[in-house]
């Protein structure tokens, strides 16, 4: 509430949640973001009742002009199936599998950096230094090697996410738990008898949401470029399942004849990738103290 | 320019005589404006104050009113959204607002110079201050890189900076923080500017590194025939070391005048207010009561109409108080009052504490015994944080620990209440040992019984959680209501106990200001009905009109709920007047220890000598005793002096056996120990010279 710093911008004495949504709303960077993303929300989540020809039909027809027309918008793959309505059907498969694999990685992540933030001394070390050694291996050959062994399946990419992701999660979180922990507020709890779980899920976790939040959603970027990337090695979903890297792959050979068909799966991913990016800076930029 | 200004000066040092001469720093009308996306904020709606050559005038004011703006506004550094919406600031002949980026660089550091509060982030941490300081002569004086670095030099032993030769090539991480102060002073006198502006330059500093800097600001001040503007919120440091001061509130001067004559007849109710609340050597809380000013600095936004104090004064009334366009009125020579009433509204009589009963009790309410801590440090030494702490607190007494930061008097605090573990030692508290019990081993009915207040009102609550959320906790844990009603009930009755509205309850911790904050964590300590209650600097980090009503709440809850407590405190004069008993401190050991009389009486161990002659007062007619300058900074916890802890630093030093001995317990009273190998008589024959007025002539011994 003081104002006699050397920059003082606004007050802070009154900013309830409410302000923070209309700070974000307000920041375009935001905006932008949040309608990138939004709008494969909603068309995924309307594929189903959209008028959209089925994914996985090819439309023998077409393939011998798969340009563009008023019949596909977007055009035909290879193999005469409409590239509008895989791209839809495939963001769904994304939209399903980056937000769940950053979930169950978060919730690992948490929990290692709380557990070594909180007690320090071995346990820290012990944790810090396994993520370290999983850190320290190239993220796509861990992918590579994972998917290749397990097989792959949404269940299989979660998991290889996790192992991916969870270490840098917790890294993230323990810094933040190593400053919280010293705080006063802290004190006070464990001189109120509460016990150590209830400090870490109440008194330290809220604090520690704006920056997780954010992080959240760049990671969900990078999983759906990883994703992407999977499938362009062939380690993503099974086929016919639309998925937007197996169709870069798809469509390479044809690549100097049709470009279209990689370049439209392409633009998706990066509309997609975009977007969440935009909206984590614009978060950042809400929840900057 | 500057000799000339100098001889100017000479003849012109102080007083009436200032009045004919051109001011060097004329500030009118100034209006300053923070402009943000959606709305715009008047840090300072008009300010007018003038600075003669050679003068020293204070600027006091408490946390967000403008004081440090102005400052900032003078050197021209308000940032991309601060703008000087009107008015002027001229110095030395010069407008200042609107003048070119150019010409502002040639003003300052050449002719105004700035000391900052935090010496720390003024200095460049990867260069070293040699460079540092050399680069201000280099730019300003135009001289080559060799002459700098002997400017330098010269300038750091003006500055009392022992061992200059190797001081130049240290990086500001290797000084103290007292140290580092100098060197930013050193850097700002290096150009002899006329202007030399200090934004609350020893706020962060320890009481006898405080006293030190000051008289160093004022010998240096003299030598080279500087002007001061000195910031604070420290009536005494004002009181002390300002010809003039402006009493600052909520963006305006309410009060302007000869710093003895305003000291001495207060016109405005909130430099009345200012004064009364201070706690002062002279009285305990038996002779006086802090007078505490309700409510808290509007913010820019919610400035009333009228009289920015309006609302806080006892003596407002509507219609005559709220009239705009309010007129600074001449109360004497040279001294302005802005206050419409001052000549009907008298200063109200200091009422006489009649309440307070001092504990009578007999039975002990927690014993330490030898209590040690020792933390691990490189190569296998230890840092010892407290060695062989031993002293007993009384039910419903308020027992004082009192010294420096590094004292240890932190860490007694954690071992007591079970934050850390002493290393060995004991602490007994009904009949048990739990000096190595932490709070996760403590029974319930221990942890209840033990509860404490922290020191940083900004961390003390939970951000993401209600403001009554910990108190409930502590109400639900300890079992003490149950069922909701009953706990909301009890939360409601503890924040009236507190003298806060119930409707803050549900509020966040950033929507409430840092009194009310550190009252949500007094109502939480008392919440669990606790016969001891830790207080760890509670008010220090409060502005003094806000610390006087806590202070004066704790005490009034302590009272009626006969708690026990442990008051940590650095500040001499609030230990005077909040405690019973004293325990002083130095580097995790006890040197005195005594009731609050028996300390203060002047018969004391020569570092709570020290202590005591650091306390500033603001009565002018007051004879003040001389600083005791105490050499050097405090050692290392690590590296204890053999001997007495004291005895690098001591004044009253008799020689060799300081080094080589550990110094005996002499006992003065049963009640009245003391640490020191001087004799118990010759204490208290020294005791008559620290309270007469005898001048510290010279350079005082400093390394």
């Amino acid at each position: 509430m003081a104002l006699e710093s050397t920059v003082p911008l606004m007050t802070t004495a009154k900013r309830p949640a409410r302000a923070k949504w209309r700070r974000i709303l307000r920041s375009k960077t935001a905006l932008i973001g949040l309608f990138l993303v939004s709008f494969w929300v909603v068309v995924a989540a309307l594929a189903p009742i959209l008028p959209l020809q089925s994914p996985t039909e090819p439309d023998v027809m077409a393939m011998a002009n798969p340009f563009p027309s008023a019949a596909h918008w977007l055009g035909v793959d290879i193999l005469g199936r409409d590239i509008l309505a895989r791209l839809i059907f495939g963001a769904r498969t994304v939209l399903l599998v980056a937000p769940l694999s950053v979930a169950v990685a978060m919730a690992v992540g948490i929990a290692m950096g709380m557990v070594a933030g909180y007690y320090g001394g071995w346990v820290d070390t012990l944790i810090s230094r396994f993520s370290d050694i999983i850190l320290a291996f190239p993220v796509l050959v861990l992918y590579v090697v994972l998917i290749a062994n397990i097989g792959p399946s949404i269940i299989n990419i979660v998991i290889a996410t996790t192992i991916a992701s969870a270490p840098g999660i917790g890294r993230i979180t323990r810094g933040l738990v190593l400053g919280l922990k010293q705080q006063e507020y802290v004190a006070a709890a464990k001189l109120r008898a509460e016990n150590t779980l209830y400090i870490m899920l109440v008194e330290l976790l809220p604090n520690c949401r704006g920056m997780l939040i954010v992080d959240a959603c760049l990671r969900i970027g990078y999983t759906i470029i990883t994703i992407g990337i999977l499938g362009f090695l062939g380690l993503g979903l099974p086929p016919p399942n639309p998925d937007w890297g197996g169709m870069v792959k798809e469509s390479t050979t044809v690549l100097n004849v049709w470009p279209f068909m990689s370049v439209e799966p392409s633009i998706a991913i990066v509309s997609l990738v975009l977007g969440f990016n935009l909206l984590a800076d614009g978060l950042r930029e809400a929840w900057k103290p | 320019m500057n000799m000339v200004a100098g001889q100017v000066q000479k003849s012109a040092t102080h007083g009436a005589s200032c009045a004919t001469q051109e001011p060097l720093l004329e500030i009118r009308d100034l209006r300053i404006e923070f402009r943000g996306k959606d709305e715009t904020v008047v840090a300072v709606p008009n300010l007018s104050l003038s600075v003669m050559r050679g003068e020293s005038y204070g600027l006091v004011g408490e946390s967000g009113c403008g004081k440090s703006t102005t400052a900032m506004a003078i050197l021209g550094y308000l940032g991309r959204t601060g703008t000087v919406a009107s008015g002027s600031i001229r110095f030395d002949g010069q407008e200042l607002v609107g003048a070119s980026p150019r010409e502002l660089r040639q003003v300052r550091g050449r002719h105004i110079a700035m000391v900052y509060q935090d010496p720390m982030s003024a200095l460049n941490p990867v260069r070293p201050i040699g460079a540092q300081l050399a680069e201000v002569p280099r730019l300003h004086l135009d001289v080559g890189k060799a002459e700098a670095l002997e400017m330098a030099r010269a300038m750091l032993h003006d500055v009392r900076l022992p061992d200059a030769g190797d001081m130049l090539k240290r990086y500001p991480h290797q000084l103290s923080g007292g140290q580092q102060q100098r060197v930013v002073i050193a850097m700002a006198l290096l150009a002899r500017p006329s202007l030399l502006l200090l934004d609350e330059p020893t706020t962060g500093l320890d009481v006898t590194v405080e006293a030190a800097v000051l008289d160093l600001i004022t010998e240096l001040r003299h030598r080279y025939q500087t002007s001061l503007l000195f910031i604070s919120h420290n009536l005494g440091l004002i009181a002390e070391s300002c010809d003039r001061l402006g009493i600052m509130y909520s963006g305006e001067l309410v009060e302007e005048g000869a710093t003895a004559e305003v000291f001495r007849r207060p016109r405005h109710p909130y430099t009345q207010g200012l004064i009364a609340c201070i706690p002062d050597v002279g009285s305990d809380k038996h002779s006086r009561s802090l007078a505490a000013i309700p409510g808290h600095i509007p913010l820019p936004q919610e400035r009333p109409q009228g009289c920015l104090f309006g609302p806080r004064c006892d003596d407002f009334i509507a219609g005559l108080c709220d009239q705009p366009d309010l007129q600074r009125d001449e109360a004497g020579p040279g001294h302005l009052v802005k206050c419409v009433r001052w000549r009907e509204i008298s200063r109200h009589a200091e009422k006489p504490n009649t309440q307070v009963h001092q504990s009578d009790r007999t039975q002990e309410a927690i014993q330490l015994h030898e209590v040690t801590k020792l933390y691990g440090a490189k190569g296998g030494r230890s840092l010892k944080a407290n060695e062989a702490v031993t002293f007993n607190a009384k039910e419903a007494e308020i027992v004082a620990l009192v010294g420096e930061s590094g004292c240890g008097k932190s860490t007694l605090a954690r071992i007591v209440t079970g934050l850390d573990r002493a290393t060995s030692g004991e602490i007994r508290m009904a009949d048990k040992n739990i000096a190595e019990l932490q709070a996760d081993e403590r029974p319930k009915q221990l942890l209840q019984s033990v509860q404490m207040i922290f020191q940083n009102p900004d961390s003390t609550l939970n951000p993401s959680h209600s403001a009554a959320f910990s108190i409930r906790r502590s109400l639900i844990k300890f079992g003490l209501r149950k069922g909701k009603a009953a706990v909301d009930q009890r939360v409601r009755e503890l924040l009236e106990m507190v003298r806060l509205s119930p409707h803050l309850a549900e509020r966040k911790p950033d929507q409430l200001s840092g009194g009310q904050k550190q009252r949500i964590a007094i109502a939480r300590a008392f919440a669990a009905d606790p016969s001891l209650i830790v207080a760890d600097e509670p008010v220090s980090a409060l502005d003094v009109s806000v610390q006087a009503a806590v202070v004066t709440l704790l005490l009034d809850i302590q009272q009626v709920k006969k708690t026990t407590m442990l008051f940590i405190s650095h500040d001499l004069a609030l230990v005077r007047h909040v405690a019973d008993r004293v325990v002083v401190m130095y580097l995790g050991k006890v040197m005195e220890q005594g009731t609050v009389e028996e300390v203060f009486s002047g018969s004391s161990h020569p570092y709570t000598q020290a202590l005591l002659s650091s306390i500033r007062g603001t009565d002018p007619d007051r004879p003040k005793p001389p600083h005791i300058q105490l050499s050097g900074e405090m050692p290392s916890p690590v590296d204890v002096p053999t001997g007495c802890r004291f005895a690098t630093r001591c004044h009253r030093k008799l020689g060799g056996i300081c080094d080589q001995e550990a110094p005996p317990l002499r006992r003065l009273s049963a009640t009245h120990e003391i640490l020191c190998h001087i004799e118990s008589a010759d204490l208290q024959v020294d005791a008559v010279l620290v309270a007469a007025p005898e001048k510290n002539s010279g350079e005082p011994a400093n390394d």
